[in-house]
């Protein structure tokens, strides 16, 4: 087949920018850390929800020494809790899981966004250094009252962390 | 198409597409660019950032 | 061989029975574009606050419907009016039996009306009928069953057409056995045959899962296989609007431009490669999904970045062949030659605005490709910026131009007003650039999409070296001049056909290619090979993922309940 030199030219490149995104990515995965949402939080019964012993009462538990587990349902058309309450310096995974439909759980202006599907607990964890106040937004449409679907994460400075999760 | 004076044929022999090289050659500037400065200012500097 | 039409007959003239059909697909696109473009503008003028004259809660209504009217209606349609005009023209023979060709186009019908009819239900509240699901309708979201069951009967009717199309090319090839496929035809075939395996995953879930369940005759859905299946078609199906727009770059707009096909070898090889590759790739748009693993994401990226070389080729040949027309034009240099072309002409502007404007939305795509990067977009409204660049122009726009090259022989009449194409075709790349652009930005500082008041109580969105104000008027303007575009388009058309018939034809002869079918690999034709490679490729993406979700959460669950979108939500 003939192909003409210039275009060859340009398979090369096109080769190269495709690897190169590939390369990227993965540079991202293995050496700045960053992790997929994945099957790791397993599953639930999204009909007993309110019955499983983590998820019963939503909330932000102490795991560890700068750890924090943070268990969140959405649903529509909130957050629970609707406010989240971390100190700085730490290390916090939340287990987010939905018990109608599907929604999104995104922290604005950060990289912290999963999709929540009921049935599947979405597992993510996420270093907090900085005290700040994020907002907390659902991004996949769950029906008449999504874009009142809303919450807050607060990081606030380790000495004024005092437990409470909401 | 239209009868021009200056329009003639180009066979396969005649034609070497060298300015499509030329703007396909800044398009490759310009997505290595645009990847780099959205990859690691926009995304990396957009943190928290899921790690586990 | 490509046939040329001889001398100055018309399509309609030497086959008037297929030109009409062409004509009908066309207007059923239009209607669609029509509808689902007032959409559009209310949506625009909406999230942003400039104007709502509607509930919030309908905002969703008029999304659904504006997403199945462009993304389902208006492209496919127009797809099978193109194909049937382009493989009756390439082969140069009439379809084998008109009577299925209406049938399966009057099927298409059917299933849009069923499923608009099941949207237009969710304006008026005390009708129980409603399908405010999107065009993505994700369980436990539910439709109406009518939703479903139209959604099912239009893609019947699409395999129907696929398999006249088949017809027609077997029986040509019974009489013509040594010749190469011509590459309109192969490239009908090529994407028929992709489309045929796309779907098999979105018609087991709408069959299988999604229409009993609205019926009541299963309990509950598993949420996240269901989306599985969507988007193991979601993704193929941007391709089922490109192809076309990649066959009218191919093979229409080199002669528009004055010059010849740089490679049809290569335009073959891009067809096949999308074959091969537009399916194996629909996890990208789960990356961030439970429920499935990171290899299985890390695959589907691999898939998706090759998936990027067909339209990195397309960029070169096309360029290559418009450079042709515009140095036989006389034109020289390194860019200057861009002067030479014809953009004067709205069919070559349009064309050349699309290709450009896709440009951009490659790299937007190339974005949404990358795994972790994905963090930094999903499901904000960068999302709907990359797709009105893609479908929203590179092709939208494509065949707003092609249609004012095709009109002539297909209606005997010339387009009302030059004028006014080329002002609408460059009016659109303006809008889009606007909206489109600020879209992008507004995604990057978190701001979501499908979403009908993006105005919090908690917080506010920052901007950085901008303001929320600022992007929220980019958004509007552009949505409006989109509009105004549209009706335009829309205008001029229909007036064309109230004008008188021409009385001098058109040259509507496609130029040969400068490297022919004779230079390129025979294995390209072997359309089964390809097929069984794509079809391997498709199993070896999907069977694991889906196989875990099975068996972690069962083929019906773990779900909720159902979510008639027309119930408030429940706050305790």
């Amino acid at each position: 087949m003939n192909i003409h030199t210039y275009e060859k030219i340009w398979l090369i490149g096109a080769l190269a920018l495709i690897v190169g995104f590939i390369a990227t990515v993965t540079y991202g995965a293995a050496g700045a850390g960053v992790a997929m949402v994945d099957a790791s939080g397993g599953t639930i019964d999204a009909n007993a929800v309110t019955d499983d012993e983590d998820f019963g009462e939503p909330r932000v538990e102490q795991v560890g020494e700068n750890e924090y587990d943070v268990y969140v349902i959405a649903q529509q058309f909130i957050f629970r809790p609707d406010t989240i309450v971390v100190p700085a310096n730490s290390t916090v995974t939340f287990h987010v899981t939905s018990i109608d439909v599907i929604h999104g759980f995104q922290v604005v202006g950060t990289n912290v966004n999963t999709m929540v599907v009921p049935g599947q607990v979405a597992e993510i964890t996420v270093e907090f250094d900085e005290p700040k106040e994020y907002g907390i937004l659902c991004n996949e449409y769950c029906g008449q009252g999504h874009h009142d679907m809303e919450g807050k994460l607060n990081v606030v400075p380790e000495d004024e962390y005092g437990g409470e999760s909401e | 198409m239209s009868a021009d004076n200056d329009t003639k044929e180009l066979g396969h022999e005649e034609f070497d597409p060298i300015g499509t090289l030329v703007l396909i050659g800044i398009y490759f500037l310009i997505l290595v660019g645009m990847w780099i400065f959205t990859y690691f200012i926009e995304f990396l500097g957009n943190g928290p950032t899921v790690i586990g | 061989m490509s046939a040329e039409l001889e001398g100055e007959e018309l399509f309609l003239d030497r086959f008037p029975k297929e030109a009409r059909i062409v004509r009908a697909s066309l207007w059923s696109a239009f209607i669609a574009l029509g509808i689902g473009g007032l959409g559009g503008l209310i949506q625009a003028l909406h999230r942003t606050n400039y104007l709502r004259f509607i509930e919030s809660a309908d905002y969703y209504t008029v999304l659904t419907l504006h997403g199945v009217l462009l993304a389902i209606s208006f492209t496919i349609f127009f797809l099978v009016g193109l194909f049937t005009w382009a493989v009756t023209r390439s082969l140069d023979r009439p379809v084998e039996d008109i009577r299925f060709t209406w049938a399966w186009y009057l099927t298409m019908v059917a299933g849009t009306a069923l499923a608009g009819i099941a949207i237009l239900g969710g304006f008026v509240d005390s009708i129980p009928i409603s399908a405010d699901v999107l065009f993505t309708f994700y369980a436990p979201l539910q439709a109406h069953p009518m939703f479903y069951a139209g959604l099912a009967v239009f893609i019947i009717g699409t395999w129907m057409a696929g398999l006249d199309w088949f017809r027609s090319w077997w029986n040509w090839r019974a009489e013509n056995p040594n010749e190469r496929i011509p590459l309109q035809t192969f490239m009908v075939l090529m994407t028929m045959l992709m489309w045929y395996i796309s779907t098999i995953g979105v018609a087991i879930s709408v069959l299988v899962f999604l229409l009993p369940w609205s019926l009541g005759l299963i309990e509950q859905v598993n949420p996240l296989l269901t989306r599985t299946l969507f988007w193991y078609f979601g993704h193929p199906v941007v391709y089922f609007w490109l192809m076309p727009a990649y066959l009218l770059w191919y093979t229409v707009m080199p002669s528009i431009s004055g010059g010849r096909l740089f490679s049809d070898p290569l335009a073959r090889v891009v067809f096949v490669l999308f074959l091969l590759l537009s399916t194996p790739v629909g996890i990208h748009h789960q990356y961030l999904d439970p429920g499935i693993a990171e290899g299985f994401k890390f695959i589907a990226m691999t898939n998706t970045m090759f998936l990027l070389l067909p339209s990195l080729l397309t960029a070169f040949t096309v360029v290559a062949s418009m450079e042709h027309g515009a140095r036989q034009n006389g034109g020289e240099g390194y860019l200057s030659w861009l002067g030479a072309l014809p953009w004067r002409d709205p069919a070559f502007t349009g064309m050349a605005l699309a290709g450009l404007m896709f440009a951009a939305g490659g790299f937007s795509g190339m974005v949404n490709a990358g795994m972790n990067i994905n963090y930094l977009i999903h499901n904000s409204l960068w999302v709907p910026g990359h797709f009105h660049l893609t479908v929203g122009t590179a092709v939208a726009l494509t065949f707003m131009a092609g249609t004012y090259w095709i009109l002539p022989q297909l209606t005997r009449r010339r387009v009302y007003s030059r004028t006014i194409a080329l002002f609408q075709v460059i009016l659109w790349f303006i809008g889009m650039t606007l909206m489109s652009n600020a879209m992008h930005r507004a995604g990057l500082i978190g701001m979501p999409r499908r979403t009908a008041e993006p105005q919090y109580d908690g917080f506010a969105f920052d901007a950085g070296f901008s303001t929320v104000a600022e992007l929220d008027f980019q958004i509007a303007i552009g949505g409006t001049l989109l509009f105004i575009s549209l009706v335009l388009f829309l205008g001029n058309v229909i007036v064309s056909l109230f004008e008188g018939p021409m009385e001098t034809s058109v040259d509507a002869s496609l130029s040969d290619p400068l490297s022919g079918p004779e230079d390129s690999p025979k294995v390209l034709d072997n359309l089964w090979l390809w097929t069984a490679i794509a079809v391997v490729l498709v199993v070896l993406a999907y069977s694991l993922p889906i196989a875990a979700i099975v068996s972690d959460g069962g083929l019906f669950g773990p779900g909720t309940g159902t979510y008639p979108a027309w119930l408030l939500g429940v706050i305790p």
